[in-house]
């Protein structure tokens, strides 16, 4: 049967980007600059979507008072690791790509059109993360309105964009992507888009634990920053097409969403270079230990320590300014949020809180070399899709990168063949909650995923109770997975996100069976020491033929070329 | 025994206050009948002259001050957890 015949509607591209935030926007600029047709397919509006969709208040991390290789292992070492555990992260050239591109990137960006500098027409650099003595690697940007200029720089340059538009699947052939499947959650309609790469630039996942919010969790997103884009889809989609995710025993991101921490996240607690203070409930500063070790917060709330709380009081009335423009560039709804709840952060404090299941975004998601091409031929990810790959300058930088090298791969390679058998068994997932009646409510279905996660793969991980929470989630995938019911396109939508954070829930959950210790923030009460055996190693899970596939991978060193190639400079 | 509650409940929220930048904002954008988002880009251009930006001497010693601060609480978080790990030897995780 004829393709046309299958599908509502039929695109033919070169380039096909899932995802148009920080990542997808910057990638897609680049890669029609170089003659291609590039498509972005966005589950929301390429306006306000995406991780910085609110707005952003500081772009970097650069190798800015310091050499690209001791950036490296500065961000390896003390950032990455120190969270993560010794011996733990992704790919260190993937670092190293990024802090030897970050400035032409920036470059880049302005060229673009995107405001870089601050009022005074200079680069304002703060202490940032990598903190060390005489860094400054962070860019404070106004971004509050970043993704209109973002969306207005890809139309300028012809770039096809479909908003209101969710991709369900990938299609391959021989291990080679060859487009993908999708559905507009207004219409319905069912679009088969055929292109000759496809770069997954669609965020990361934390959809699988609950929310901090005081409401109740069904109405988590209120306040909640960017809903669209944390349910893994990039992951999902990637994972059942053969390709390989890393480190997705790592927890994803659990969502920090406590009250008054709301309000803001990207500067916030490090407030250009003055890091909030920590208080107990009696308002005594605890030692470290307490509130930074998942098994310190544990033994805290056994002694009646906890809560804990972060205050950011001791700023001076200059600071407390620079705060307000803050909250303007990053969420600018955080004023009216902060305002409804009378919090004050001159005056008040918002919990620290610890005693949610979290380690560090970063690390997880599609495995990738430093040129961010996946195991499946043709399939690119960037930003947070890619494992390694993080923040609005992860994202910029990696797209740029792509976007910018992708012809070649598209130039040596052919038309897509696809296989319309792939693409009518799509279909047929794709449409079928619409068909269901009287099913499950996909929020229900969410919740209760969130549920088992939180319960049974916490932060205190125990082989019993992570089979227990396989077993419920075997029998909430039986019961409920075919009977998730979608009144209309968007409930679709829904559907399919929940589809998508079920399979990462599994796939959570086994990684972390799999994994007999405990490193970092990773705890395994039965496995209480780090096992050496996974020093420098990185858990791997891709689908094939239909199976759930995990091996143990190498985490490589950074080559040799890239440490001659700085030397040499120097 | 008995204890009020009024003292421990919602005590860090009982004020009212204003962010002054807010202020402005909305104020803006009742008077020109324009989006807070809009009011915003007209607003903190003249705001922001009122903060020491691109002061690095004063941004430095705050930053200083703060890192001294820090580093003093590290020593001190060094002292009490040596003395708890005599007692009871803690599992690092």
């Amino acid at each position: 049967m004829a393709l046309d015949k299958i599908a509502d509607k039929v695109i033919d591209t070169d380039l096909l980007v899932v995802g148009g935030g920080t990542g997808g926007c910057p990638m897609a600029a680049k890669a029609a600059e170089q003659g291609l047709k590039v498509t972005i397919v966005e589950k929301s509006n390429t306006k306000r979507s995406g991780n910085v969709g609110h707005g952003i208040d500081t772009y970097g991390i650069f190798a800015h008072g310091i050499s690209v290789i001791d950036a490296v292992r500065l961000w390896q070492k003390k950032d990455m690791q120190g969270v993560n555990g010794p011996g733990r992260w992704v790919n260190s050239n993937i670092d190293y790509v990024l802090f030897k591109q970050g400035f032409w990137a920036l470059d880049e960006l302005e060229r673009l059109g995107v405001p870089m500098k601050w009022d005074n027409g200079k680069y304002y650099w703060t202490p940032h993360l990598l903190r060390a003595p005489g860094v400054k690697a962070g860019l404070r940007v106004h971004w509050q309105n970043v993704k209109p200029i973002m969306t207005k720089m890809v139309k300028d340059r012809g770039v096809e964009i479909l908003n209101r538009v969710m991709v369900l699947d990938l299609l391959t052939k021989n291990n080679r992507v060859t487009g993908a499947t999708a559905v507009n959650t207004r219409t319905g309609e069912f679009i088969v888009i055929k292109a000759k790469a496809v770069a997954l630039a669609a965020g990361f996942l934390c959809r699988c634990f609950e929310p901090e919010t005081p409401t109740s969790y069904k109405y988590k997103f209120r306040y909640h920053y960017c809903p669209a884009s944390i349910s893994g889809d990039g992951f999902a989609i990637a994972y059942r097409a053969g390709a390989k995710l890393a480190n997705m025993d790592i927890n994803a991101w659990g969502f920090r969403i406590r009250d008054d921490a709301t309000i803001s996240f990207g500067n916030f607690p490090n407030n250009d270079g003055t890091p909030s203070k920590v208080f107990n409930w009696k308002g005594e500063e605890p030692p470290s230990y307490y509130y930074t070790k998942i098994a310190g917060y544990d033994e805290a709330e056994h002694i009646g320590m906890a809560p804990f709380y972060q205050s950011l009081n001791h700023l001076t009335d200059d600071y407390q300014k620079r705060l307000e423009l803050n909250y303007n560039d990053e969420w600018l709804l955080a004023f009216k949020t902060a305002e409804d709840r009378k919090f004050n952060p001159r005056t008040h404090w918002w919990e620290f809180g610890k005693n949610k299941p979290l380690q560090f975004m970063m690390p997880q998601g599609v495995a990738t070399d430093e040129h961010f091409r996946s195991s499946v031929d043709g399939l690119y990810a960037v930003g947070d899709n890619a494992a390694g790959v993080g923040g609005a300058y992860g994202a910029c930088i990696s797209g740029l990168v792509v976007g910018d090298t992708v012809s070649s791969y598209i130039s040596e390679h052919g038309e897509p063949d696809i296989d319309e058998a792939q693409v009518e068994s799509q279909k047929q997932k794709a449409l079928a909650p619409l068909a269901v009646e009287d099913g499950a409510e996909f929020m229900d279905v969410e919740c209760a995923i969130r549920y088992i996660c939180e319960r049974y793969v916490g932060n205190m991980r125990s082989e019993g109770m992570m089979r227990e929470g396989v077993r419920r989630l075997n029998t909430l995938r039986r019961e409920f997975a075919n009977k998730i019911e979608a009144k209309n396109p968007h409930y679709l939508m829904r559907a399919h996100e929940v589809r998508n954070i079920m399979d990462l829930a599994e796939l959570h959950i086994h990684a972390c069976l799999n994994r007999k210790e405990t490193r970092g923030g990773f705890v395994r009460v039965d496995y209480p020491e780090m096992d050496p055996a996974w020093n420098q190693k990185v858990t791997l899970q891709r689908m094939e033929n239909g199976k759930s596939v995990l091996e143990i991978g190498e985490m490589p060193d950074l080559k040799q070329e890239y440490i001659d190639a700085e030397e040499g400079e120097k | 025994m008995t204890e009020s509650m009024e003292n421990i409940v919602d005590q860090h929220y009982e004020e009212e206050f204003e962010f002054p930048l807010w202020k402005l904002i909305k104020q803006c954008a009742e008077e020109k009948d324009i989006s807070y988002s809009e009011a915003s880009e007209l607003v903190v251009p003249e705001y922001v002259k009122g903060i020491r930006y691109g002061d690095i001497e004063y941004e430095d010693a705050v930053i200083a001050a703060r890192e001294k601060e820090m580093a003093e609480k590290r020593a001190k978080d060094n002292i009490v957890m040596e003395e708890k790990q005599a007692g009871k030897q803690l599992k690092e995780v």
